[in-house]
């Protein structure tokens, strides 16, 4: 057996677990982020929803529900934790921008416009009204990208297509690393003569350094250019991820990847390690304290039975909304399914209510109550309640 | 199989380099999980695009249901491979034992040959790809030199692989040597090449007939107390992974639980307090490429761990980028468009961190990193060595 000893283990690698260690990192604790796969985050939009359904996220945390993750972080906590995740961007290659106060607006795939809080720079000049008139770039035969959609709702819009000779998003942002192909899709561009002032493209601008290609690209055509977020496999989301991974291990922190969680040990109320399956010998990874940031169901934090919900690595007490029958509403898309508030309680220290446990944190989106599909706040409450959960978890360690 | 599991989420398919570059190959999920519902007993292969998946094993590291994805296509391949003719390239690299043994009897010969411009030429036309100088051979391989040395309560045997033995047999002895002066014993047995390249290109039994040899000798030396250590991440991962998953070889449960990859095993060695090492300064600014294989050991970054110990040294880690050499992949023409695109994006994030030298685990993405940067391309234990050169006074048992 290998043994590895850390001041604190994050199980779980998305953005609750990354901003989680990061904060541990950052305050000096030898930290280690388990994780079983790539998150969630990789799928999303790579946009930061704090509390997408009003117009001001901070002011509206107060009209939550008092059980509501937020609360128990609080508006100041909520309000730090974005500013320390914007100057966490900053080293990295996608900067993110946006003001907590007031959400902004982007342009979806279909021509519809969504509320969000945080955006990276390469969709900071998507319009923030109906009035501004944009040409899309698409591509030939990309897939989940009609820009007729747009153009069927957004009267002031019109676009043209590319050929990239690649359909999917990953292998056209492959293509733009190239910078044969940047030049000739460039040569391209300009003559278009693009009359508008806005030119729009599906994020694939690029894996490694999406700013510089929209510079470059904005220079040269002399429009401002932003990226339109697209259906997984998304390109931003996969960005965010990778930034806060690489930020992490620069300051220092170690990741396991590909790293299922077989067995616990437990001495008293505390957590003593956790044991890695592996083919070969599996490695048992010793903490101090521990931060459980593995994500709801479709991470697979949360597994659900027939008539209960089992939370997968330490089998903690989940809050179960009734009976089966009450958990989902008949209308598939209508939120606020009750099942969303399935997770487990927290106190006030962010440590499982309903356990004894005295060194185990939790924070993300497997918290009860969180009601993400609901309130659209899913990569907002990571951040909030990844580092909030971190504090508390240096207060232990200190 | 758990391609049931397969939620379609598509995070496999933003791990896959050859997707990423190589339009005619549908991605992991499809080759994978998706495919496998139509791969029925007893019906003939028809997906020769399943032959375009690397195995770099990305798919399956980043898979959050756990799906053997990488499992599922490299099964897939091999019954494809035994249905159908296999081209020249594959019957060649899936020998590397054998051709690693007559290069490098011939050693100065061989790296004369290989350089001339119509051998290259001929080789083109045999279907093998020239983007890359082949490696050059050694005629003092590691197969040729000492076979035990040191006598340290530590007993080593020492798996080197084909590229450390017939080609850079000067790090091997580097590797032994720094056991050896940690208090290791080390042992090099006679062994064959790991496998792997014969599972690459379609030649289970081949691969087979390796492992069984190198599995008699490894369980031997491991009844006696040893333990086995690697230092190419692919054979490691063969050893660990292939051997009980792949090839069923009964030992391969006792083979994976007795094996460390060389910087695991000295970290195992300090933590110990067996070795009490100081690290001297290396004041250099590197990039540490983590080979794809090290990624899916799953062990985390052993290296990079040793590294944080030494004073002045700079590493950035990167982890994100496929070198596209892929052991022999890369040398095969049907995959050179592939493989210098993977590698000019993987240069590309090297030299932007402004290092002076490159380092990584593995030969070939050495090999291929190195042309591609024009960096220098070194072994991870060079720097260590170099530390403990710099160290002051000296190193104590």
């Amino acid at each position: 057996m290998n043994t590895h000893e850390y001041d604190a283990v994050v199980i779980g690698g998305g953005i609750a677990g990354f901003l989680a260690a990061l904060n541990l990192v950052d305050a000096g604790f030898k930290t280690a982020v388990i994780s079983r796969g790539d998150p969630v985050c990789c799928l999303s939009t790579g946009c930061i929803d704090v509390l997408s359904r009003a117009l001001d996220p901070l002011k509206t945390i107060k009209e939550l529900p008092e059980d509501h993750p937020y609360r128990i972080v609080g508006k100041k906590g909520v309000t730090e934790s974005l500013a320390y995740f914007i100057e966490v961007m900053k080293e990295t290659t996608i900067p993110y921008r946006g003001d907590p106060k007031k959400n902004r607006e982007i342009l979806t795939p279909v021509g519809t416009i969504k509320k969000t809080c945080l955006v990276p720079e390469t969709m900071a000049h998507a319009p923030g009204n109906n009035e501004d008139h944009i040409h899309i770039i698409s591509f030939k035969g990309i897939k989940d990208f009609y820009p007729s959609y747009i153009t069927s709702r957004i009267s002031n819009t019109e676009f043209s297509v590319f050929d990239a000779k690649s359909v999917s998003t990953i292998g056209i942002a492959g293509r733009f690393e190239d910078k044969d192909f940047l030049r000739n899709f460039i040569s391209w561009a300009q003559d278009l003569d693009i009359p508008y002032g806005k030119v729009a493209l599906p994020a694939v601008l690029g894996l490694n350094n999406p700013m510089e290609i929209v510079k470059e690209l904005s220079s040269r055509i002399n429009k401002e250019v932003f990226e339109i977020p697209t259906l997984p496999p998304s390109i931003p989301g996969m960005r965010l991820f990778r930034a806060l991974k690489s930020v992490l291990q620069t300051r220092g922190g170690h990741v396991y990847w590909g790293k299922t969680v077989s067995s616990v040990e437990r001495q008293g109320p505390r957590i003593e390690a956790v044991t890695l399956a592996a083919s070969g010998r599996p490695s048992r990874v010793y903490g101090r304290a521990f931060i459980l940031a593995t994500g709801s169901f479709v991470s697979g934090g949360l597994f659900a039975l027939r008539d209960s919900v089992k939370e997968t690595v330490f089998d903690l007490p989940v809050f179960v909304p009734g009976h089966r029958k009450d958990w989902f509403n008949n209308d598939f898309f209508t939120p606020g399914h009750a099942i969303e508030k399935a997770g487990i309680l927290i106190d006030s220290s962010f440590r499982p209510k309903e356990s004894s446990l005295e060194n185990l944190f939790v924070c993300g989106s497997i918290i009860a109550h969180s009601e993400i599909m609901k309130n659209q706040c899913g990569h907002g409450l990571a951040i909030a309640t990844g580092s909030a959960a971190a504090k508390k978890c240096i207060g232990e360690l200190s | 199989m758990t391609f049931e599991h397969c939620v379609r989420c598509t995070i496999c398919v933003e791990n896959c380099p050859i997707f990423k570059v190589e339009p005619k190959f549908p991605g992991p999920k499809q080759s994978g999980p998706d495919a496998q519902r139509f791969r029925l007993d007893g019906e003939a292969s028809v997906d020769e695009w399943v032959r375009l998946c690397c195995q770099c094993k990305r798919c399956e590291v980043s898979c959050p249901y756990g799906v053997n994805v990488a499992d599922i296509i490299l099964n897939a391949q091999l019954k494809y491979s035994s249905e159908h003719f296999s081209p020249f390239a594959a019957h060649l690299f899936a020998n590397t034992n054998y051709l690693g043994m007559l290069a490098s009897q011939f050693a100065p010969v061989t790296n004369k040959i290989t350089s001339l411009a119509l051998t290259r030429k001929i080789l083109s036309l045999m279907g093998l790809s020239t983007h890359l100088p082949l490696p050059e051979y050694r005629f003092l391989s590691m197969s040729r030199g000492r076979r035990k040395k040191g006598k340290g309560l530590k007993k080593v045997v020492f798996f080197h692989g084909c590229y450390l033995n017939y080609n850079r047999p000067d790090i091997g002895r580097g590797i032994r040597d720094l056991l050896v002066s940690l208090g290791c014993r080390v042992v090099i047995p006679h062994q064959m090449c790991c496998g792997l390249p014969s599972l690459g290109n379609g030649d289970k039994e081949m691969a087979l007939r390796f492992a069984k040899k190198n599995a008699a000798t490894l369980v031997e030396y491991i009844n006696k107390g040893y333990s086995v250590v690697y230092a190419c991440t692919s054979c490691g991962l063969t050893l660990v992974h292939d051997y009980p998953e792949i090839l069923k070889i009964p030992e391969g449960k006792r083979i994976a639980e007795n094996t460390y990859n060389v910087h695991e095993y000295i970290l195992g060695l300090i933590e110990d307090g067996y070795a009490k090492i100081r690290f001297g300064e290396v004041n250099k600014k590197l990039a540490y490429h983590i080979p794809c294989h090290l990624r899916a050991l799953g062990i985390g970054y052993p290296a990079a761990r040793l590294f944080e110990k030494i004073p002045s040294l700079e590493v950035h880690i990167l982890e994100d980028n496929c070198c596209g050499l892929s052991g022999s992949y890369g040398f095969k023409k049907k995959n050179q468009a592939s493989s210098i695109k993977l590698g000019e994006i993987a240069s590309s994030v090297i030299l932007k961190t402004g290092a002076e030298a490159l380092i990584s685990d593995c030969g070939a993405c050495r090999m291929q990193l190195g042309a591609f940067s024009s960096l220098p391309a070194l072994d991870p234990s060079q720097i260590i060595i170099e530390s403990l050169q710099n160290a002051p006074g000296q190193t104590k048992q």
